[in-house]
């Protein structure tokens, strides 16, 4: 472990391993399939406001996924907030679905309290071009989320009135939930603090794995052992 | 001239007692471990027994930190500060095993167990702890803090010796008389089954 800081990113690469498929079939005889999710009647009056814009519309036990292009959802989600009654963003978060084209998705959850409806958006960005128009104008819950979308994935959104980093450090320089991002993070990335009140950062992540033992107060000396 | 009664005891020997039973805890709740902490001061288990039960969220007044929950990198900078400002002597408690170990949070934003960057002196397992626990942790730093002493070398017959143990706590037998010492209880419960009492002078 090197005492300096390191002045530039590691490159991180990933070792796929390929899982099961999900099911093709929908699973239409699950028992706990809910009337909330039920919104073919929503889904109608989508395709006929947007026609073609409506790429695919999957169901997966019984719960309905609307796929649009990621250039439509502000007006999408406007239209379902004004018109349809989708009052309510339960969440927005990425998805890192690891393939050569459109490699990452944005989901955005969406109720009806009128109706008594669930919804799911989404919509696909490829790593061409990270970016995507931010809805806190339509939806004021998604300026958090959008800043937990932008710090994990790396997505840019347009017009985001404050698009910092909101859990890891604002310096750190990597995106932790893409794939190829390591479980233990990157030794040296985030620093822990001095092991001695003159010493550097350690920037070791198991300092007591390899002896060190953190001074007890700031007059006594590091026990050396 | 002393005409009631009056004790001789070594420096050590009070401070060690002072120090033990008012060890003011400074709560470093950070995760679900802390509800278990405050059970652990609540009147149910009522650390008050202990004379800890004077929760301070000051560092300057307090002397024994509990580490309650996973620690995150970002929260490590604050808690090394925190301990910075509690005035010596200082005991640390790792409370779970979030913060002994990390944990099942073995992920890039949770530091792998508070003692890479804090002076631990009882790890306490469990997921979490339940109070009993987090008790007998504060028992063993009472039992610690009993056996501290300040000096390194003994002058006492001019010639310099490695100090001797420091005083112990007496339990005194129910009829009064005898004395059992701590660590003769245990090692007869161990081998016996049963406490012996000692005579009255051994
Ligand atoms: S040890 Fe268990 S209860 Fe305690 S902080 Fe960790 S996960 Fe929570």
């Amino acid at each position: 472990m090197s005492s300096e800081r390191k002045s530039s990113p590691t490159t991180l690469s990933f070792h796929f391993t390929p899982v099961d498929r999900a099911e093709e079939q929908p699973d239409t005889e699950n028992p706990h399939i809910k009337e909330t999710s039920e919104v073919s009647e929503t889904i109608t009056a989508l395709k006929e406001r947007f026609g073609d814009a409506i790429e695919d519309v999957t169901i997966y036990a019984g719960e309905f996924t609307i796929r649009i292009p990621r250039k439509e959802i502000r007006v999408v989600c406007a239209f379902l907030k004004d018109n349809l009654g989708f009052n309510y963003l339960a969440s927005l978060a990425g998805i890192d679905r690891f393939t050569e084209k459109d490699r990452y998705e944005v989901f955005y959850n969406l109720v009806s309290m009128s109706n008594n409806k669930r919804l799911r958006l989404v919509a696909r960005i490829d790593e061409e071009d990270l970016t995507i128009d931010s809805i806190c104008d339509v939806y004021r819950a998604a300026d958090w989320n959008e800043r937990e979308c932008y710090d994990m994935f790396g997505i840019r959104f347009n017009d985001h009135p404050d698009l910092r980093r909101i859990f890891m450090p604002e310096d750190f320089e990597y995106y932790p939930l893409r794939k190829e991002f390591p479980l233990l993070g990157v030794p040296g990335s985030l620093p822990l603090p001095p092991q001695t009140p003159e010493a550097p950062l350690t920037l070791d992540p198991f300092p007591a794995a390899h002896g060190r033992k953190p001074a007890k107060s700031f007059e006594e000396e590091a026990p050396s052992e | 001239m002393i005409e009631d009664g009056f004790l001789t005891t070594r420096l050590d020997a009070v401070a060690n007692w002072a120090r033990s039973n008012s060890l003011m805890p400074m709560p470093m709740g950070l995760a679900c471990c802390a509800i278990e902490m405050m059970a652990f001061a609540a009147p149910k288990y009522d650390v008050a027994r202990f004379g800890s039960e004077t929760m301070r969220f000051s560092p300057r007044q307090a002397d024994l930190m509990i580490v309650a929950g996973w620690v995150t990198y970002k929260m490590s900078h604050a808690i090394r500060r925190v301990w910075d400002q509690m005035a010596d002597p200082k005991w640390c408690i790792a409370m779970g095993a979030c913060a002994s170990t990390g944990g099942m949070h073995r992920c890039y934003g949770v530091v792998q167990g508070c003692d890479n960057f804090l002076p631990v002196d009882v790890y306490v397992p469990g997921c979490p702890p339940r109070p009993e626990a987090l008790i007998h942790a504060l028992m063993d730093i009472q039992e610690k803090i009993r056996n501290e002493y300040s000096v390194t070398k003994d002058f006492e017959s001019g010639k310099a010796r490695d100090a001797i143990a420091p005083v112990r706590p007496r339990i005194v037998t129910p009829d009064g008389d005898g004395i059992i010492s701590p660590s003769e209880l245990h090692d007869q419960k161990a081998r016996h089954g049963h406490t012996a009492i000692h005579d009255k002078n051994p």
